[in-house]
């Protein structure tokens, strides 16, 4: 007999395992089967409810229909009705139902009483609301008494709109302090600040139409067949409708690369130039579009040589407190400063060949071709991002190829309400709501008139408060004493974690910090968490998401949170009436005056559903775009007592009452009323009939007729956005004998950033179960390291181990790598450095400078 | 008749028995490791020591059951939990005694199989922005790749739809490991009668 002792052990084995498994997992099936979003077969009986939402996940912004039955999530389907998705979805809408039901959601409140315990498992227990409340509201109220600058709020651009605005009413009228921020600041802060800079107003010009409309695409670092899935899709079809044509700039190829027609890889921070060298082909051969240059545009220059953000100091002193400053030059003086940016130089530099510069250069001269370029981190998280969106439009502007169909720069978002929440509600330490300025007295006024405060109420809070690193760095040397988050995991997504987590003994001032955090699933931030609040997911209640292309939408509720997991506008108004007890303002209670619309103080309740509250949240919030509906508001908007020598335009982001909004799946702001109905604009400043999206009664209101492609950018001083020289510099660090290699960070398809919610998904976290360095066969070799061997990845900053992997899912060229951020296992922000665009603080996680060692 | 002579008998007539159950057996569809040619060839040389086994660093293969019949012990995986991870090395090849698994150039020369999508089931034929399966593919871009495809009735939509390069693909698996899709089948599996040595 052929079978030996050994193998009938080990067949014997292998029998009783496979029996082991086969029974498990029909156990494991049993149970899906009722957790199941897709199958949609619940047994039990109940009438099943449809309630339209929006995607949780990016700024795509994709429409979906949740089906609720039993108080359950039973499924999740993309909606045919939403124009921009038309009932798709990538893989991680598809699961979406899943993300409500894993194992280990948060429903009560969490309380850590020894604060040793910080950054391991342990350490917290359970709590009652009012024990949780009571804490968290002594601190902050000690802290705020104590020393304003001491406290801070870290939101989101995943924040509904509606929370996000009562967050800031609380943090800038209650509190008086501008330490609020949201970790769009890591992510939309360049583009804003670019926004703000060329046109005085934020967020983009064009929409999604323009995709299927365009001849041409540029995606200037942007991976967007990843992180951009169904706009991708968009972008394909348009492709394969003709003869269209897509280059693919970045610093490696990706999977946008292998649809390109064209890879253009580039040296790190080389793109400032290439930016150039294209506007310098343009103006040096008079190819420009000169009649839309003479209607539109002026030129300028700004502070140079502007360093980085090596030391904490860094923006308060020369030259970091004077990089906003430009200055008027004229059209030749522009030309000159341009005209070392020749192709030969360009192509040293960047490592691009000319011939490769020469053809995208070209593609911007030719009169007809209508040019969309994308961007999103890679042009963002950079150490000059605000000067490379800068460029970005410059070259549109100069060429005449923005704000018309087909034809349009278009800063993509990565979160489903960076612009909704963070921007266009404005929780920035610089900002208040719809673009306004802490910094400017008429911003001020106006707010102070719209929120029912006395004259002059704000100016307390004229000074920006801290940005998103300044506040970790404050906390890192024990100069925090309390930071509240929400809707974000920043000890996995903040940079240079090595030093905000406390590894290193000089910085331990994470252990003394008083830390609050809103989640749904324990993370690595609710490990450093001395109150972590439970709260509702997605829709679990009501809210709104703005996506990039200026479109509000309303998610419904469909479902309950779990246990005693509650709604946080129901969070936050316990701890502000808690925190403002015995305040007063202009002799009225405080919280009263501030939050009495939506909360009875003496029934402790809402005064109204969640429908009506988020309705009258929305209603108070759109009068900041609608002054007629507030007598005072409407005064300092049109100056009538000439106070302030400008007009503020508000209307140019009119928003339409908040029932609109459900009925139509979500309208692209300014929006305007005609004859009864809310009509959307998909092209602001373009002057057409209202009817067909364009911005009919802006231009009417406050522009003129008639001027070059039909446009006036009536937001922009002078009607004019302004072309910024902005020259190339290089990175905050460059490679080393010591640290030879780049580091570049992003996202991946299959996981939503952190991973919190899309690893709990079964489907997904099979999908891609780890994170992996992407490396250069080449570097490889030459390092004897094998595909799947596990390696130390070492910065200036801190080091964590990864397996390496040749097998080009990204294929960076040789001494640049890539891995994602979503694995927090992997946690490769230990070694990212936090050093920081000078203008818009938003740090660049594309360009670390690291050693790799077999580990 | 002596026992001594009922003992060979017995035998013979298990062994007769097993070897009928044997042939009775498929075990063409069975994944091998890296190297192993035709299932007659394999099973001709596989002596069943499992140091293939025990050589992979990954915990992948596994000796086939009862099931096999007479190819119980042989060395086989199944790529829905773990499929083969490619090994720059091979080092299951290297451990093989008999050349039941056949010394390779390189690991693109591995043929275990062919994964074959069911069109019915995979997501990304309908639409939907998935395609795990290529971008796992440890050989992306030419044992897998993107047909991109107009969608019918949607301008504005394409179909990313993954295409397996039969010449190209080694059978590892991983993308059956990874599809996202289960019920009610996986929509991609490793064909090994499709595989290149095999036909």
């Amino acid at each position: 007999m052929d079978i030996s002792r050994r193998l009938f052990i080990k067949t014997t084995a292998v029998a009783l395992a496979t029996a082991a498994a086969g029974g498990s997992l029909t156990a494991l099936t049993g149970c899906a089967a009722q957790g199941d979003s897709q199958g949609g077969a619940s047994s039990s009986g109940g009438e099943t409810t449809t309630y339209s939402a929006v995607c949780r996940f990016c700024g795509c912004g994709c429409g979906v229909l949740c089906e609720a039955r039993d108080g359950r999530l039973i499924s999740v389907t993309g909606d045919p009705d939403n124009q921009s998705n038309r009932g798709l979805n990538c893989v991680k809408g598809y699961y979406l139902a899943k993300i409500l039901y894993g194992e280990d959601r948060l429903t009560t409140p969490l309380i850590r009483d020894d604060a040793s315990t910080k950054g391991t498992p342990d350490g917290l227990r359970e709590a009652s609301w009012e024990e949780a409340l009571d804490l968290v509201a002594s601190k902050l109220r000690e802290t705020w008494k104590a020393d304003k600058t001491r406290l801070a709020f870290w939101g989101s651009g995943q924040q509904p709109i509606t929370e996000g605005y009562l967050t800031a009413k609380f943090w800038k009228a209650g509190l008086l302090s501008n330490n609020i921020d949201p970790n769009a600041r890591l992510c939309m802060a360049s583009a804003v600040v670019g926004f703000m800079n060329v046109f005085q107003t934020d967020e983009p010009a064009g929409c999604y139409d323009d995709i299927d409309q365009a001849d041409a695409f540029i995606t200037w670092g942007a991976n967007m067949a990843e992180a951009h899935p169904m706009l991708y899709s968009r972008l394909t079809a348009r492709k394969l409708s003709g003869n269209v044509r897509h280059y693919d700039l970045g610093t490696i190829r990706t999977r946008t690369s292998a649809s390109a027609d064209k890879t253009l890889i580039f040296r790190p921070g080389t793109d400032l130039a290439i930016t150039n060298c294209i506007a310098n082909y343009l103006v040096s051969n008079k190819l420009y579009d000169e009649q839309f240059v003479n209607d539109h545009c002026q030129f300028k220059a700004g502070t140079e040589n502007i360093g980085n953000a090596y030391e904490d100091d860094y923006d308060a002193t020369e030259p970091g407190n004077t990089v906003d400053a430009v200055h008027g030059i004229s059209f030749e003086e522009y030309a000159e400063r341009l005209s070392a940016y020749t192709f030969e130089y360009t192509s040293e530099l960047s490592g691009v060949p000319v011939a490769d510069l020469q053809e995208l250069a070209a593609v911007f001269a030719e009169p007809g071709t209508k040019i969309m370029s994308l961007w999103t981190m890679g042009v963002n998280q950079h150490n000059r991002g605000t000067w490379m969106n800068h460029n970005i439009y410059n070259i549109h502007l100069l060429s005449g190829k923005i704000a018309q169909p087909g034809n349009g720069p278009f800063s993509l978002t990565g979160q489903p309400s960076a612009c909704g929440t963070a921007r266009e509600v404005g929780t920035f330490s610089h900002r208040l709501p719809a673009d306004l300025l802490v910094a400017n007295a008429q911003h001020r006024r106006y707010t102070e008139a719209i929120w029912n405060l006395p004259d002059g109420y704000l100016d307390a809070i004229q000074k920006p408060g801290f940005h998103t690193v300044k506040i970790f760095r404050e906390m890192s040397k024990g100069n925090m004493d309390f930071i509240w988050s929400a809707h974000n995991n920043w000890a996995q997504s903040m940079p240079n974690l090595t030093r905000f987590l406390g590894y290193s003994d000089e910085y331990r001032g994470i252990y003394d910090t008083f830390v609050v955090v809103n989640e749904v699933y324990p993370t690595i931030t609710t490990e450093y968490a001395d109150v972590v609040f439970p709260v509702a997911m997605w829709v679990e209640r009501e809210g709104q998401f703005g996506n990039g292309e200026r479109r509000t939408a309303v998610f419904e509720k469909a479902v309950d949170p779990p246990g005693d997991a509650r709604w946080d506008v129901w969070v936050l108004l316990q701890v502000a009436r808690r925190v403002l007890d015995g305040e007063a303002i202009d002799g009225q209670d405080a919280f009263n005056r501030l939050f009495g619309f939506v909360y009875d103080k003496e029934a402790d309740d809402f005064v109204g559903d969640q429908r009506e509250i988020n309705r009258r949240i929305w209603e108070e919030y759109r009068v900041f775009s609608n002054p007629t509906m507030n007598e005072r508001a409407a005064a300092i908007n049109a100056d009538t007592g000439g106070t302030f020598g400008a007009t503020l335009k508000m209307e140019a982001k009119q928003l339409a009452p908040y029932d609109e909004y459900l009925k139509h799946h979500g309208l692209t702001w300014p929006v305007r009323e005609v004859n009864g109905e809310w009509l959307p604009t998909r092209w602001r400043f373009a002057d057409g009939p209202q009817e067909e999206g364009f911005d009919q009664y802006g231009v009417a209101q406050y522009g003129t007729a008639g001027k070059a492609a039909g446009l006036d950018f009536y937001k922009s001083t002078d009607h004019k956005p302004s072309v910024v020289f902005r020259p190339y510099e290089p990175p905050a660090e460059e490679p080393n004998e010591e640290y030879p290699f780049w580091f570049c960070t992003g996202r991946l398809l299959e996981h939503w950033h952190t991973g919190t919610m899309t690893r709990r998904v079964p489907e997904l976290d099979r999908a891609l179960p780890e994170a992996l360095l992407n490396m250069n066969p080449e570097d490889c070799a030459r390092l004897g390291i094998a595909d799947g061997d596990m390696v130390r990845v070492t910065s200036h900053h801190g080091s964590f181990e990864i397996k390496a992997s040749t097998a080009g899912r990204t294929e960076p060229p040789t001494g640049v790598t890539f891995a994602p951020f979503f694995a927090e296992e992997t946690l490769v922000n230990l070694a990212v450095h936090d050093y920081y665009c000078p203008l818009s603080k938003e740090p660049d996680y594309k360009k670390t400078c690291v050693r790799i060692e077999k580990a | 008749m002596g026992l001594h002579n009922v003992l060979p008998a017995l035998a013979a007539g298990i062994l007769g028995a097993n070897v009928a159950w044997q042939a009775a057996q498929n075990t063409t569809e069975l994944l091998r490791p890296p190297g192993a040619k035709t299932e007659d060839d394999f099973i001709a040389r596989c002596i069943k020591c499992g140091r293939c086994i025990e050589a992979c660093p990954y915990a992948v293969l596994r000796v086939a059951d009862f099931s096999a019949g007479l190819a119980a012990g042989t060395p086989t995986f199944d790529a829905r939990a773990h499929a083969c991870r490619l090994c720059e090395d091979l080092p299951c090849i290297d451990a093989c005694p008999t050349e039941a698994l056949h010394p390779l150039a390189t690991r693109e020369d591995v043929r275990i199989g062919t994964a074959v999508i069911n069109e019915e089931l995979c997501i990304a034929f309908k639409g939907m922005r998935c395609e795990v399966c290529y971008r796992t593919c440890p050989l992306i871009d030419r044992a897998i790749t993107i047909d991109y495809r107009p969608r019918e009735g949607d301008a504005i939509h394409s179909v990313f739809a993954p295409v397996i390069i039969a010449d190209a693909c080694t059978g590892c698996g991983l993308c059956v490991e990874r599809c996202v899709v289960s019920d009610p089948d996986v929509a991609i599996k490793i064909e090994r009668s499709a595989s290149a040595h095999a036909r």
